[in-house]
């Protein structure tokens, strides 16, 4: 008897979306279940609805053969699902280690053992966070570790994590896997999420596969390989983006001297050619999305030189867009979307243009943007609170694609993107590159970094420690690089 | 996006609920007085009279909902009117009555800068803050006035004051002809035949139409008073900025999430000192008018008014948490508040049922539309 499952559940938002068109699929304890499916597929809504965050309009749940419904999360938690939401909703204020024990009993906020408890659950996941740190002063790849550690922090039958290594990197991703075993091996059931097939095929025993809110594909992982689950999640055959050797960068573009800020270990200099991609690969706190954001004085105490086409640029975020440099940043609900605004309106967000909001242009860019990028969406006017987590990263890039634009800078441009649209984002910043871009781009994802880069600057401990030219580098090589030790639980 | 949904999100309790209420309420009390035998409610006397006392909260309220969408909060907005009309009383007949009204407008607007600036700069939170220049403001007023009524005595500094606040405004035409002009606009949004902003083309109809039927029905002789005329003036203004420049896309961005706004380009932090000055200006202005209206003020005059500002804000459906608002709900949340105490007037109520009925009228107007919203949602 499976440990949750769910009978034709349906779900219709109010704004008239069918997320979910009469979905079954049974969780076994004791099995990893991988679900898959493409931005927009109707993965999260479903989580939603496991996990009593969301009422189904439609169908039916089982929990140990019994009819249930969630009303509320605190409902599912009791019954023993612990779930990680792909927005971690993490209370910003708090503590790493209250956030952990949040919702543990007992009268005083401080028991003895709290840390023990707190400081083994961060070991198992080797995620090297200080307990007493706040929550809101941590990157997005801490604040997805200490989501799940508090999702273990419960003793659960049932572990959901909607896409919990979407921002993690080597050995980070390796001990989630190796959480992931344990918890299967342990005779829980784990339920995820995850836009990284390599990922899916390795870790589940498991695969359902949503296409636009059915159930395609319901099978063992051994009888399947990464192409069928592609295929069955896009329901076409795709072609992964090869590496390509790309000629002739033409004059530096970008160039940074002595860029110094606190949160970088020593100063740096760097130069970006038209036309040249520039990977930076690095873990958790390597101090990838540092350089990103002094380059574009997001961080107000970086000093140091930054010049666009040889002309310098002033120290403030307004100048550095003026001379084209635009940032898609990384924590894209803390620091990319305005969540009341539509699509358009998150599109036309930077600054320029004239005083007047043209409305009939605004809606074109927006469309057009959904074109490009393939957003799913219902038009320019949807608002971004109702896109998926992977269409929501979209519009955060689409904001930056104008012919001002001369350097971008990526951090985790693919974070939560699926395979068929992210080598179509990897093509988009290939054809912007050729057509003169600068581009600097910060990826957990190595793989991703090797076939895009033309070089590859390696972060670690907030210093750039290599310079490597992406044509015979290898992925073991750079996650050596980053990481010091190759992931041994991704038994590659 | 759907037709029916639009439609249902445009004309649903949620946004459009605050119009609803004052309607409905107009009508109840057009009944009462008409089953009590007063004269008929909806007089042109009787409304130009709601409006004239709304417009003083109103101006006010203008200028907190853009605090309010920017993310912060203004509590000395009643303070600071009431340190403008000192001003202006005390300057009047040493400098003249108009340098005296830039002398209170400029105070209004150095203390919204201040409190701007210490929020802002030093990064305390809003409230205690301008709690903080509530109470400091207050006191600076008692004592620049020693504690007692000022009062103007000069002739030309009085009839300048009454022509400031006193005169009415011919509106016969402007209503009319606005009116006719807005539904000329609508129905060249319907022969153009878009789609989008059906909804809006609707409302804007329906705006249009009461516009003209208030002004057949007002008559040609219809005129308005000029703290009236005002309002709609810094209305409109505030309404076409808000909704059609990118100075106003920018003060919602900033509220709405600062940090995205901030690595869009945006200046958050003189957005947000900005709102706090046109606070400071508004609420000085409305302690003009308040001056100029009597000539004379005492030192606790307006005293708590910026609770009721506050509460036309948010019965107008902006956001405590920053990033939505419309300034033209937040007028009519105004005159839901004045329309009640009018009411009770009219109907000659005990005055001592007036604050229960007041705040369980607010409340559940604002329970209503806000309850309403979410069952739509939910369907
Ligand atoms: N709150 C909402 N209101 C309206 N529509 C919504 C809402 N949340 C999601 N949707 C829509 O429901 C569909 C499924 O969304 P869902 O978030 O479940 O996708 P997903 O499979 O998790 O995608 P991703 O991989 O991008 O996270 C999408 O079309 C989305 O736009
Ligand atoms: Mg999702």
């Amino acid at each position: 008897m499976p440990l949750l499952s769910a009978r034709g559940v349906a779900m219709r938002y109010p704004n008239g979306t069918v997320a979910l068109r009469g979905v079954d699929l049974d969780v076994p304890a004791g099995r990893v279940t991988a679900l898959v499916g493409a931005n927009g597929a109707g993965k999260s809504t479903l989580i939603r609805i496991l996990s009593g965050a969301a009422r189904p309009t439609g169908g039916s749940l089982e929990w140990l053969g019994q009819a249930t419904a969630f009303r509320r999360p605190v409902d599912a938690r009791r019954a023993g699902i612990a779930t990680i939401h792909q927005h971690i909703p993490l209370v910003p204020t708090l503590s790493v280690a209250e956030n952990i024990l949040i919702d543990r009993g007992g009268i005083a906020r401080t028991q003895a053992g709290d840390r023990e408890a707190v400081a083994a659950l961060l070991a198992r996941l080797d995620a090297r966070i200080d307990p007493d740190a706040r929550v809101g002063d941590l990157g997005i790849g801490d604040r997805q570790a200490v989501a799940i550690a508090a999702a273990l922090a419960v003793d659960a039958k049932l572990v959901i994590m909607d896409e919990p290594t979407a921002s993690l990197a080597g050995h980070e991703r390796a001990a989630v896997y190796r959480v992931i075993r344990q918890l299967a091996d342990e005779g829980r059931a784990v339920l995820f999420i995850s836009h990284f097939l390599d990922e899916i095929v390795r870790l589940s025993d498991w695969v359902a596969v949503l296409r636009d809110g059915g159930i395609v594909l319901d099978a063992e992982t051994d009888a399947l390989t990464e192409a069928d689950i592609a295929g069955a999640m896009a329901g076409r055959q795709f072609v992964a983006l090869a590496r390509r050797e790309r000629a002739g960068m033409g004059e530096p573009r970008l160039t940074v001297e002595g860029l110094a800020t606190p949160a970088l270990a020593e100063p740096v200099n760097l130069s970006v050619a038209r036309g040249e991609i520039v990977g930076l690969a690095g873990l958790l706190g390597s101090g990838r999305s540092e350089l990103l954001h002094a380059i574009f004085a997001a961080d107000r105490h970086a000093t140091g030189l930054v010049g666009v086409d040889g002309e310098p640029v002033g120290r403030s975020v307004e100048e550095r867009i003026a001379a084209g440099i635009a940032l898609v940043a990384e924590d894209r609900v803390g620091q990319g979307l305005v969540p009341a605004f539509d699509i358009r309106r998150n599109v036309a967000l930077p600054v320029g243009g004239g005083w007047l909001v043209d409305d009939e242009a605004e809606r074109a860019a927006a469309a057009r943007a959904i074109e490009t990028l393939a957003i799913k969406a219902q038009g320019p006017e949807t608002a971004v609170a109702e896109l998926s987590g992977g269409n929501a990263q979209k519009v955060t890039i689409a904001r930056w694609l104008r012919p001002h634009t001369r350097v971008l800078l990526l951090d985790e441009p693919t974070a939560g993107i699926d395979i068929g649209a992210r080598s179509e984002i990897l093509r988009l910043i290939r054809g912007l590159a050729d057509e003169g871009m600068a581009i600097v781009v910060a990826s957990s994802d190595f793989a991703e970094l090797l076939v895009l880069a033309d070089r590859v600057l390696v972060l670690r401990d907030k210093r750039i420690i290599a310079s490597r030219d992406a044509a015979g580098l290898d992925e073991d090589t750079l996650i050596l690089l980053a990481g010091g030790s190759a992931p041994q639980g991704s038994a590659s | 996006m759907s037709d029916a949904i639009g439609w249902r999100r445009s004309f649903g309790l949620r946004e459009a609920g605050v119009y609803y209420a004052l309607a409905l309420l107009m009508a109840v009390l057009a009944l009462a007085a008409a089953a009590n035998g007063l004269p008929p409610y909806f007089s042109t006397g009787n409304l130009t009279n709601i409006a004239y006392q709304a417009s003083l909260v109103g101006i006010m309220g203008v200028a907190m909902t853009i605090v309010l969408i920017t993310g912060a909060f203004d509590l000395s907005v009643a303070s600071v009117a009431a340190l403008a009309a000192a001003v202006l009383i005390g300057l009047s007949p040493v400098i003249g009555f108009p340098l005296a009204l830039v002398a209170a407008l400029a105070t209004g607007a150095g203390i919204g800068l201040v409190n701007g600036a210490i929020v802002n700069l030093i990064g305390i939170n809003a409230f205690i803050v301008t709690l903080g220049t509530l109470t400091a403001v207050r006191g600076l007023v008692m004592v620049l006035t020693d504690g007692r009524s000022l009062m103007v005595e000069d002739p030309t500094v009085l009839a300048q004051m009454l022509a400031f606040e006193r005169t009415r405004v011919p509106a016969f035409w402007p209503l009319l002809l606005l009116g006719l002009a807005a539904l000329a606009v609508g129905v060249g949004m319907m022969l153009r035949r878009r789609r989008q902003g059906r909804a809006l083309r609707l409302g804007l109809m329906i705006g249009a139409a009461v516009m003209v039927i208030a002004a057949l029905a007002a008559g040609p002789g219809f005129a308005l008073p000029v703290t009236v005329a005002y309002l709609l003036v810094i209305t409109a203004v505030a309404a076409l900025v808000l909704s059609r420049t990118v100075v106003g896309r920018r003060f919602y961005a900033t509220g709405g999430n600062a940090e995205a706004a901030r690595l869009s380009g945006i200046d958050v932090t003189a957005y947000k000192i900005g709102a706090f000055v046109l606070s400071g200006l508004a609420a000085g202005f409305a302690g003009a008018l308040f001056a100029s209206r009597l000539g004379a003020m005492n030192p606790t005059a307006l005293q708590g008014t910026e609770l009721t500002v506050i509460a036309a804000a948010i019965l107008g459906g902006t956001s405590l948490f920053g990033g939505a608002g419309s300034v033209v709900k937040t007028v009519v949340g105004a005159l839901i508040l004045f329309t009640l105490t009018n009411g009770f007037n009219i109907l000659n109520l005990g005055a001592s049922y007036q604050g229960l009925v007041e705040g369980t009228v607010v409340i559940v107007a604002a329970a209503i539309y806000t309850v309403g919203g979410r069952r739509g949602v939910a369907a």
